[in-house]
């Protein structure tokens, strides 16, 4: 059932009791997490953090944990899978999802006693009524009268029987009826996957309505919101719409400060509000690396062709911008150049079509040295969860990048900058050579494409969150690169090399390129159903059920099984 | 030389200087103690012959074997009390069971110390809250709080806390736990604290 008070139903509820973190392994949880951290040390509620990665790290994490525990709150996943069928609790266990996949499962809908979901009940969520999909069978208990009318005279009993079985025929007539309606309710329901408000906004809060709320939580529920922006898991008007709610809070929080002049010390944390450019990490990098391996400019400037980079030298000569200071790192650049180029861009900018250069994002300063815009920082913690070091298993880098949005661990931070640098640059390159070597194959109903095993930095690319971006780009780059009108309107299906010894590669798939785009990714239930009808040997472990893992040989008839599926 | 054995006593303590126990090195000492007997026995000889027969050239040499042995019961000594501190830190550090591997490194003489140690120890602290106890290896720096932020760093298994309840520590889990409780297992490395 969903929450309607978080203070009374949830917070109130654990806050003298144990509770189990189970804790999904993407940008937004992580955020999430660690408000709910900070909430829970402040009330002193004794807690169990456990990360899980997929469906089997949650059904293992539950079956340790559930002697001990009678409260479990799970951070972005749960909510779309019928999860009291999938874990058997026991019937005192109770469950609190925060979850953004959407739509979510019925059962967990309708279920009062044992899960609750911190979810806003929006308009986008179109639950079935109840009525619609639930039903108690009365109809059985009627079959048995018939059989009680003994002593009647015959003539009678039998008209009384034809009226008896016609209205059983009736009754079975409409119950089927139901059933099909019912049917065609829930596929329509289910059919398509999208994300809904961020994990960390909802837990933010519920921070802010404890009067708990410090400016640590808000830039970690704008790095949450960020993060689903910045892997284009939400429409540009959601976030539109949660950035000028996250407005309002920071705005608050700025607000204190103002009636004294230069009271706050360098070292406190400020949050702004910026119109900032949407070139990934520019101010960490210099701005030609960052123009380059931006997917906006390089898919707009098609940087992988010779045309595009005289453009792009173009682009910098007509802003007046000198090649010596733009391939500087940014923070050595000359201040007259640096004082009004968000402008200077922008107007630039717009002669070459890129009227959407500058994003709405926010901005934290802290110390002489430290400003980090909300993208840097989910580029860096994602190439931090997903870094692809030998000895780090999935949980160590759960850890790693927890500990790398705390503001003392800044050694973490600038480790993760750099990775994000090397993950940008790879997946720019293999855009570049895949566009060129024409990879991208269009099967019909979407297009295709698979990374070979020996491609450059392919090893990034067998993590779910890497490999999206890629994929994304990828479709970016291929739309402004084809002439096929027909091919731009073709969502994308990609695949690459998991696991070479165990001779897996991991399949995701991605609604069409669109500016309306509604995100809205029908792959799940596509994928689930292709699998089926090949007996493919397939793990449909990741919480996105757009990302699956897929044995090498039966790759094929896989692919073919989908196309029919899909024509 | 002499001298030399003691100092390599000496210098194999100084090698260890982060506070572990070396094994007790029963053969140094003995070689040490033997060294000195020897010594003795020479500068006994040389006295009685140096009053018997008043050769008073031997003065020196009684003199500087005289002050090896000096230098060799200073060294001993030594190194016996710096194990004895080691020993005692341990207790310290680690409570009042300590590992077998370091306890293999004790001499009898070390383990027996040890133990009447740990009784001073104990009845101290017993003796302290006005008659109830107070156990003041726990918390020796000041704590901020109730309950910190472990992150379990090895597979430990079950563990229980004092309301009876069991808490599964598996590697890369954090919990939020009472201090008292986590003090050992982080002196042991199974645990760490995070701050953030």
């Amino acid at each position: 059932m969903f929450i309607t008070d978080i203070r009374k139903e949830f917070y109130d509820v654990v806050t003298n009791q144990r509770v189990a973190l189970l804790v999904a392994a993407d940008i937004d949880a992580v955020c999430a997490c660690k408000i709910l951290q900070v909430l829970f040390h402040c009330d002193q509620v004794q807690y169990t953090l456990v990360p899980v990665a997929g469906w089997q790290d949650l059904s293992t994490a539950f079956l340790e944990h559930k002697e001990q525990f009678q409260y479990f709150v799970l951070l972005n996943c749960g909510a779309n899978v019928d999860l009291l069928e999938m874990l058997q609790p026991d019937d005192d266990s109770v469950f609190f999802i925060c979850d953004t996949h959407r739509p979510v499962d019925v059962v967990n809908v309708y279920n009062d006693s044992q899960i609750k979901l911190l979810i806003k009940q929006d308009d986008d969520l179109g639950v079935p009524s109840y009525d619609e999909i639930f039903r108690d069978d009365e109809e059985d208990g009627d079959s048995g009268n018939e059989s009680d009318e003994g002593s009647e005279p015959s003539g009678k009993r039998r008209r009384f029987e034809e009226g008896a079985v016609e209205r059983r025929i009736e009754r079975q007539r409409a119950k089927r009826e139901w059933e099909g309606r019912r049917r065609e309710i829930l596929f329509d329901y289910e059919q398509y996957e999208y994300h809904g408000t961020s994990a960390a906004m909802m837990l933010f809060e519920l921070a802010w309505v404890l009067t708990k709320d410090t400016k640590d939580m808000l830039w970690w529920a704008v790095i949450g919101l960020t993060d689903q922006w910045v892997h284009d898991k939400i429409t540009h008007m959601k976030y539109v719409t949660d950035v000028a709610t996250m407005q309002r809070h920071v705005s608050r929080h700025n607000h204190r400060n103002e009636d004294e002049e230069n009271s706050l010390s360098i070292d406190c944390m400020r949050i702004s509000f910026e119109y900032d450019l949407r070139l990934t990490l520019y101010q960490h990098w210099s701005l030609y690396e960052s123009i380059c391996n931006s997917c906006y400019t390089s898919c707009h400037f098609k940087l992988w062709t010779l045309n595009g980079q005289k453009k792009l030298q173009e682009f910098l000569a007509d802003m007046g911008l000198p090649l010596k200071q733009v391939r500087q790192k940014f923070h050595s650049m000359d201040m007259a150049i640096k004082g009004n180029l968000r402008d200077v861009i922008e107007e630039s900018s717009n002669k070459y079509g890129m009227k959407d250069i500058r994003v709405q994002t926010f901005g934290v300063h802290f110390g002489f040295k430290n400003r980090f815009l909300a993208s840097d920082m989910v580029h860096a913690t994602a190439a931090l969860l997903e870094s692809t070091e030998k000895d780090d298993s999935a949980s160590d880098n759960f850890l790693k990048a927890l500990d790398s949005l705390s503001r003392g661990n800044l050694d973490r931070l600038h480790l993760g900058i750099d990775l994000a640098k090397k993950k940008l640059m790879a997946i720019q390159q293999t855009v570049a050579s895949c566009i060129c070597t024409n990879l991208i194959v269009s099967q019909g109903p979407f297009l295709y494409c698979y990374l070979m095993e020996g491609t450059p930095d392919v090893k990034l690319f067998s993590k779910p969150m890497a490999l999206i971006l890629l994929c994304k780009y990828l479709l970016k780059a291929f739309v402004h690169s084809t002439r096929n009108k027909r091919c731009k309107l073709l969502p994308l299906v990609m695949a690459a090399p998991k696991d070479v010894e165990k001779g897996s590669v991991i399949v995701v798939g991605i609604p069409p390129e669109s500016e309306t785009s509604d995100k809205k990714n029908f792959f799940g239930r596509a994928f689930e159903k292709a699998a089926e009808s090949t007996s493919s040997r397939t793990l449909h472990d990741h919480f996105d059920t757009s990302i699956i893992e897929l044995k090498t040989e039966d790759r094929s008839k896989f692919l073919d099984a989908l196309i029919t599926l899909l024509s | 030389m002499f001298c030399e054995k003691a100092i390599e006593l000496i210098r194999e303590l100084h090698r260890m200087s982060d506070g572990q126990l070396p094994a007790f090195n029963e053969d140094g000492l003995r070689q040490v103690l033997q060294e000195m007997e020897a010594l003795y026995d020479q500068n006994q000889s040389d006295v009685n012959e140096a009053k018997a027969e008043g050769r008073s050239d031997l003065i020196a040499s009684i003199k500087l074997r005289h002050c090896c042995l000096l230098r060799n019961q200073r060294c001993v000594t030594a190194y016996l009390y710096d194990r004895l501190l080691r020993i005692r830190a341990l207790r310290w550090e680690y409570g009042s069971v300590l590992p077998a591997n370091v306890r293999f490194h004790m001499c009898a003489e070390e383990v027996q110390w040890f133990s009447q140690y740990k009784k001073s120890l104990a009845s101290f602290m017993r003796s302290l809250g006005g008659g109830e106890g107070l156990d003041i290896t726990q918390d020796m720096k000041p704590p901020k709080s109730l309950y910190i932020e472990v992150r379990c760093l090895k597979d430990h298994g079950e563990f229980e806390i004092d309301d009876g309840t069991v808490i599964l520590l598996k590697k890369n889990s954090q919990h939020f736990l009472p201090r008292w409780k986590c003090e050992q297992l982080i002196r042991q490395g199974v645990l760490e604290h995070v701050m953030s």
